[in-house]
């Protein structure tokens, strides 16, 4: 050993670990059990299905079990061991794995599992399921906390010594933007070099964990694990509402709610008695799943998912433990099996939301945040529609309904027309017209018109959509069964794209288009809103268009009190608008209940309540129970029978008015998502091979076997579940809730698979720092904003992250954490930070999801024509401008310079985000609109608040970004780019104000624009240097 | 080798490749070894394939995974079934649907009419394939190609069947075949994605899904990258206004030297790591564009492809550029087709959806053979299930639909190490059952990776505890009859 201190001292370090020549003693958790699990559970342990030779090595009572006269594991005596000597056989029938599993264990393995059976093969149970117990901390001096003096231990083992600490700038920077997620101003650096008081620090710490901004970036990792979006996720993919539960996540990270409220409320916030609204906010956490509207879903298989997804979504976020297999089979490597799966599942698979989420925004039980007011007009409003309600169905009790489908001979047949134009307008329309080139409306009459009946046509050329209409000053009543017919005659030398008839009640919601669908934007698709006729008429001749005015959501009844002749392009001529009947009630679904059900059986009648909408199109009339039957025939006759129309209208129309009302204030009131269960349980069943039409063993709630029990008082709920999760002897939780925290602040977790604390996880780096963590967290009654000061304040934290070559080679990853942490920040914080540093932030706190810059065609090519997330249309203003936390989140199409930055899709529970680097992520910041946009923004910052010369204002720029000043090289290779981008538009003013005015905000007009734009590149340069990526 | 400079390689590779992220181990031991990191011509692969792949000499390098959504009726192009005339508008016979589940969108139908094709199908090739007139020109390349009229799948609606004809599993959040080949076997194209997806322009039809594509629990840089056909063609590849590749060649040496001396400063290799991915994303800047630049191709070739295949955004177009990027060395082209969602007016539609991609699938054949490019590139044809026999709504002469049908659809392979004018599996009379040789997707799944060079058995991710594999946890077989 004398010749080391000749070598280089990073070659000294690397020889350390084989200086220690002693090897330890060997540690079943630590050193067997990954050999076991990889190579041996699968076939020998704890799923019994899967069990070869009936023998078990999960358990030291199977291992030493003697079969037949040998033993697999005899403690003390390796020779005499079965499994020792299979392992090492040349048979490939003896060898054990057997070849075709294709694993073979390494000499190093053997050599340890040798050892572990001479040392007397002892068994421990997997480390994250034993008890926590609180260890004590390693003697330290009073200056080195408990934290740090368990990670210096472990530092001294491995030879290594802790970094000095990081200079005030990094670590102002560092801890703003992990407590914040934005930048430190300068001001803020500036007011932190000047405190040379002690705990200047940790008072830095304590104002970023007053600050609002500190829930909004905390709450972000948490909607990941609890899969939040904007939208339910499946096929159509539709919005939902679910952003009050998001805010609600914002506010108690900021009042610091502790963690086993935290828990409770969204486990369970429903059933806590007299739940308070944030309580029943918070239960949406169960509501963030993904659901689907998907036509022909099969229901029980859909509420079977929805529980697994619940299920597995607890079991990791507060178990860290992946249900996943046991699912379909008892786990082959954790002790668990599907019984217990499915007794916990459920707990989740009685919740009263629906198989179909119905493509709504707001699937029930939702909870309306209304204010007082607000609840005292929908309870007004309630109890008058309630009124109209008994008045209508008096009315329908008092009519003999005789149904004419059963009549001999049949009732006579009624026909008629009613003309709406035919050489004008109604009289007392106030005619309009809109679009290009503008024109006046044109009848046209005389020997050289183009006219069709009467005298005169009315005629429009157009360039784009343009027509001819009116909303007020005479009415039209829709008759039963109305048809709808217009003459219509296209110039062949000047044809349109599309033709179109709209009519107003109340709204323009009733449209009717030939030719292009797309070409006139008006009206959501595949609705009465548009209803596509096909293709345009035959140009050059008069041709009569005919549409139905049921098709178009027109009732019987209804007053049609404006209509349009809209044209996309050409010149048109239109005649004779009228509308005829046709009533033949022996074969009306308005006059016969029998001819309606019949038809209507296996259609989707929209109007009618989702129950009776499944019931009608998935059953058949003769299994509709007696119930059922006279439910729709109320229906009927109040809807849809003609006969019953005088007796009920009037009230009826209130009726629909008092509701339409309801309906307008409840838009203006937000609702979110919330969790309730059925009134009455649904039974479980254990899922065989997860199947969900295979129950088998039916199952009732109840906690893996392996923890400690569930304390409860007859049937157990949600509630006595967060409780289990959050009681003393639970050894879980607090491990895994405190290593995800750690995991946030220093990159990886103690336990690096933060998500799989089973035995297939990776075992924790500092087992009993966490455990002292854990415990800790649990006594300070669950506070959160402690546990984040304790690990932001820690020596570890704080050391600077420089890194030598010596160290890279030995701790690649940081686990030990000789150095400080430094990593790629989250997408979100990129953007954030592009936007704080720029000024063009908007800091608004909370509502609605905004939709930011987006490129084209991201939503378009894959969203379901039908569904209302399809075509993107951005927002303007100050929205494009928010945090990325309130970025609308559609879960088939996430927002792509988010999904580029590893931000997960949120269509399932993620508990640690990807870090990759990629060449699409330099294509999002170098080229992205909001990205040029905001350095364009932070350029006029640099070039009137960074002072006069090139160099104080390189200087601003890295103060701003970096909170530190640019070393006199780093100024200089600035200046260098400066200087040319500075020529280049100095010589093309053109494309200099190409480039300042890319974004919606305008550039500033005191700065010109062959200034703006150099400097522009360079911000663009700053805000993509690594050092600004990471923190 | 200096066995210090053996030790470090073996460590910093194996710590810095076992980990997520696109992490260099060239570059981290120039780091290490204090030299100026290596230029990208001289530098590591941007697309590293893992040690030891492909595990096998593979047949194939690329593949083209040509994928209809909506699924199309196997009824009215493959599965020639002339008997079905006789039993026009009669009820399928209940010993035939055997009690099956149907969606709700057909349960509650009084009766289930048969309904014969309307199309005529005629034999065609050397092999004598049966084929609707509705493929005109693919009934042209059939000695190409193994038809496979018996595979099922076990999901009933297009969202789950989607994500399982895509990545295994019904259940979103695995990764895609796409993104499984580009993690086990990277490409050699330093310059374009490994695994590119095509999207169709017009949106129409049922949806698409991102996690189609998407890397499930691999690291995200083996999602696919969406071509696009409006828009830019890859996501910000173009300059901003006022921006030319020189400003940015100006702007990206600077940022060179600026995070250079943040590296000697800090020591990080991510910092370096970075530098490359710029210098790749300046490459692409060029290499897309050039990509999707038609103009040098010969009149001949859209002739084979088809009318529309100047147009960006068409089937057509799309195959073509599918051989473009093979040429360059593209790993995997996954081009998305909609609309064959046809559950009423099935014949109007199907003939239209036909008419976008008929002769575009035939043209890529026969470009791909013409080029020598058809002996190691694969292709596939599919949906995500089959429909039903019986029609979905009113059945009339000249009219009718089908619902949803799981238990068998069709799907074509074709080219390296696919038999050629090859038919496996049959179904019942009624299309409705498989009577002989099934096939499951994921003995698809396993019968491609096998064709790569990659054993499916031992193509494994870890994750919640569990190896992972594209094609799930039961037995599956390579379907050996397929193989040339």
């Amino acid at each position: 050993m004398r010749a080391l201190p000749l070598l280089p001292a990073f070659l000294l370090l690397l020889a350390l670990p084989h200086a220690q020549a002693a090897p330890r003693k060997v540690d079943f958790n630590r050193d067997v059990r990954p050999i076991l699990s990889d190579n041996c559970f699968a076939c020998h342990g704890f799923d019994a299905k899967k069990r070869e030779a009936e023998l078990r090595l999960d358990l030291p009572e199977g291992a030493y079990a003697i079969h037949d006269g040998v033993q697999a594991f005899k403690p003390g005596d390796p020779a005499q061991s079965e499994a020792l000597r299979r392992i090492l056989a040349q048979d490939p029938d003896e060898v054990m794995p057997p070849p075709k599993s294709h694993k073979k264990l390494t000499p190093a393995q053997v050599d340890t599992l040798r050892r572990w059976i001479d040392e007397g093969a002892v068994y421990q149970r997997h480390w994250s399921f034993e008890p926590l117990l609180k260890p004590t901390a390693p003697a330290a001096p009073a200056s080195v906390s408990p934290v740090d003096s368990f990670l210096r231990a472990e530092l001294k083992a491995h030879g290594l010594l802790p970094a000095p600490e990081a200079s005030r700038e990094q670590l102002i920077r560092r801890v703003t933007l992990d407590l914040t997620g934005l930048p430190p101003t300068p001001a803020e650096v500036d007011a932190f070099l000047a405190d040379g008081a002690p705990g200047a620090y940790e008072r830095v710490v304590d104002r970023l964990l007053g600050s609002p901004r500190y829930g909004e970036h905390m709450a972000r990792p948490w909607l990941d694990a609890a899969r939040y979006a904007d939208t339910h996720g499946l096929h159509l993919d539709n919005e939902r509402s679910m952003w009050p539960y998001r805010d609600w996540v914002v506010k108690a990270l900021n009042d610091n709610l502790s963690f086993d409220q935290f828990t409770t409320w969204q486990l369970a916030g429903d059933l806590l008695p007299n739940a308070t609204r944030d309580q029943r906010i918070a239960s949406g956490f169960n509501r963030c799943n993904v659901t689907t509207g998907e036509g022909g879903s099969i229901a029980e298989e859909w509420l079977f998912r929805y529980a697994v997804d619940r299920t597995e979504t607890t079991m990791g976020v507060w178990m860290g433990l992946t249900a996943g297999c046991a699912v379909c089979h008892d786990h082959k490597f954790d002790p668990f099996t599907a019984k217990d799966f499915y007794s916990m599942y459920a707990f989740f698979n009685s919740a009263a939301d629906p198989a179909m989420d119905g493509n709504i925004l707001l699937t029930p039980p939702v909870l309306q945040l209304a204010t007082p007011e607000q609840e005292k007009q929908v309870a007004a409003l309630d109890s008058q529609i309630s009124t109209k309600k008994s008045a209508i169905r008096e009315a329908l009790a008092k009519i003999e309904y005789t149904d004419p489908a059963t009549l001999n001979p049949p009732p006579p047949v009624q026909t008629g027309e009613t003309v709406w134009f035919e050489d004008a307008f109604p009289a007392g329309a106030k005619v309009e017209s809109s679009g290009l080139p503008t024109a006046p409306t044109a009848l046209v009459s005389g020997p050289e018109a183009q006219v069709h009946s009467g005298k005169a046509s009315l005629r429009r050329q157009a360039k784009g959509v343009s027509q001819d209409f009116f909303t007020k000053g005479a009415s039209f009543a829709i008759p039963p069964n109305g048809v709808i017919s217009v003459w219509c005659h296209l110039d062949p030398a000047d044809q349109p794209k599309a033709v179109m008839l709209q009519f107003h009640v109340g709204g323009w919601n009733h449209r009717a288009v030939w030719g292009e669908e797309g070409a006139i934007p008006f009206g959501r698709v595949r609705t009465p809103e548009k209803v596509s006729m096909g293709k345009l008429p035959e140009p050059g001749k008069w041709v009569q268009l005919k549409v139905p005015a049921d098709k178009l959501g027109l009732k019987p009844g209804m007053k049609v009190d404006g209509y349009a002749f809209t044209q996309f392009d050409g010149t048109v001529h239109w005649d004779r608008l009228s509308i005829e009947h046709r009533v033949e009630p022996a074969k009306d679904v308005q006059w016969s209940w029998k001819v309606w059900s019949e038809k209507k059986q296996g259609t989707r009648v929209e109007e009618l309540p989702p129950d009776l909408q499944t019931l009608v199109r998935g059953k058949k009339a003769a299994e509709w129970s007696p119930a059922e039957v006279t439910r729709l025939k109320d229906w009927w006759l109040e809807n849809e029978y003609q006969g019953a129309r005088e007796v009920v209208e009037g009230v009826r129309a209130e009726r629909l008015a008092l509701e339409a009302t309801k309906k307008t204030l409840s838009e203006q009131i937000p609702s979110t998502l919330v969790m309730a269960d059925l009134p009455q349980p649904r039974q479980a069943f254990l899922m065989t091979r997860g199947q969900y039409d295979k129950p088998g063993e039916k199952v009732s709630r109840a906690t893996p076997a392996v923890f400690p029990p569930l304390r409860t008082q007859g049937e157990p709920t949600r509630l006595d579940l967060a409780r289990w999760l959050l009681a003393p002897e639970n050894p879980l939780t607090a491990r895994v809730t405190v290593n995800r925290l750690w995991q946030q602040f220093f990159g990886t977790g103690l336990v690096k698979s933060a998500n799989d604390f089973g035995t297939q996880g990776d075992p924790p780096s500092h087992p009993e720092l966490l455990d002292w963590l854990a415990a800790t967290f649990r006594e300070s009654g669950w506070d959160t904003k402690a546990l984040v000061r304790l690990l932001v304040t820690t020596a570890a934290y704080r050391q600077s992250a420089e890194l030598s070559p010596e160290l890279l080679a030995k701790d690649p990853e940081n686990r030990l954490l000789a150095r400080g942490p430094r990593f790629r920040l989250d997408a979100e914080v990129i953007r954030d930070n592009a936007l704080f540093v720029s000024g063009l932030l908007n800091p608004q706190i909370g509502g609605k999801a905004v939709r930011t810059y987006q490129p084209d065609n991201i939503w378009e090519p894959v969203g379901f024509s039908g569904s209302n997330t399809a075509r993107y249309t951005r927002d303007k203003g100050d929205s494009l401008y928010r945090r990325s936390l309130y970025t609308f989140w559609k879960r088939t199409a996430p927002p792509p310079s988010m999904a580029t930055f590893d931000a997960p899709a949120r269509e399932s529970s993620c508990l640690r985000r990807d870090r990759s680097n990629t060449p699409l992520q330099a294509l999002v910041l170098l080229n992205d609109i909001q990205h040029v946009e905001a350095a364009r923004a932070f350029a006029q910052r640099i070039l009137k608040e960074g002072g006069t010369t090139a160099e104080e204002r390189v200087r601003f720029a890295w103060r701003t970004v970096l909170a530190r000043r640019p070393t006199a090289e780093e100024n200089g290779i600035v200046q260098e780019v400066l200087q040319k981008h500075a020529a280049r538009y100095a010589a093309a003013p053109a494309a200099a104000a190409g480039l300042v005015a890319f974004g919606e905000s305008k550039p500033d007009p005191t700065l010109k624009p062959e200034d703006l734009a150099p400097w522009t590149l360079v911000a663009n340069l700053v805000l993509n240097l690594d050092e600004t990526l990471n923190k | 080798m200096d066995p210090f400079l053996d030790y470090l390689q073996n460590q910093t590779r194996r710590q810095f490749l076992g980990d997520s992220g696109l992490r260099l181990g060239g570059i981290a031991l120039a780091g290490l070894l204090g030299q100026s990191h290596a230029s990208a011509a001289g530098g590591p692969a941007v697309h590293p394939r893992l040690p030891g792949f492909p595990q096998h000499a593979p047949k194939a390098k690329h593949i083209i995974y040509l994928h209809m959504n909506g699924a199309p009726s196997q009824l009215d192009l493959w599965d020639y079934k002339p008997g079905l005339q006789e039993h026009y508008d009669k009820d399928l016979p209940d010993s035939i649907r055997n009690g099956q589940r149907i969606t709700t969108m057909t349960s509650g139908q009084a009766r289930f009419p048969v309904a014969p094709s309307l199309f005529q199908f005629a034999q065609h090739g050397k092999c004598g394939r049966w084929v609707s007139e509705l493929l005109p020109y693919t009934s042209q390349v059939v000695d190409e190609l193994s038809v496979i009229k018996s595979v099922s799948t076990s999901a009933i609606n297009h969202d789950p069947a989607c994500t399982f004809v895509m990545t295994g599993s019904e259940i979103p959040g695995k990764p895609s075949i796409g993104s499984w080949l580009s993690y086990g076997l990277g490409s050699a194209n330093d310059d374009l994605p490994s695994f590119v997806v095509l999207t169709p322009r017009s949106a129409g039809g049922q949806a698409l899904f991102s996690r189609m594509w998407s890397s499930g629990f691999l690291p995200t840089r083996h999602s696919g990258v969406a071509l696009r056909a409006g828009g830019d063609p890859v996501l910000y590849i173009q300059n901003p206004p006022g921006v030319e590749s020189s400003d940015r060649r100006a702007m990206l040496d600077a940022l060179e030297k600026l995070n250079a001396a943040n590296h000697r400063a800090l020591g990080d290799p991510e910092i370096l790591a970075r530098t490359t991915q710029y210098e790749m994303a300046f490459r692409m800047q060029s290499s897309v564009p050039d990509l999707v630049d038609l103009s040098k191709e010969s009149q001949a070739t859209f002739d084979l492809y088809g009318p529309e295949a100047k147009e960006a955004g068409t089937f057509a177009h799309s195959a073509l550029l599918a051989r473009r990027m093979v040429e360059r060395g593209v790993r995997v082209v996954q081009i998305l087709h909609r609309g064959w969602d046809q559950h009423n007016n099935l014949p109007k539609d199907i003939a239209r959806q036909c008419k976008q991609t008929d002769q575009a699938c035939a043209g890529l054949i026969l470009d791909l053979k013409s080029r020598g490019l058809l002996e190691d590139t694969l292709v596939i044809w599919g949906g995500e299930f089959g429909r039903t026999v019986y029609s979905q709504g009113t059945l009339t002469q000249t009219n009718y639909g089908r619902d949803h049908h799981p238990r068998c659809f069709t799907m074509w392979m074709a080219g390296a190490g696919i038999k050629g004018g090859f038919s496996f599996g049959e179904t019942d009379d009624f299309s409705y059952n498989v009577i002989r040789d099934p096939v499951h997707l994921n003995e698809i799944n396993a019968t491609v990776l096998h064709l790569l060079g990659i054993d499916h058995s031992r193509f494994t991710y870890k994750f919640q505890g569990l190896d992972q594999r594209l094609t799930g946890v039961e037995e599956r077989r390579v379907i050996q009859e397929l193989l040339a």
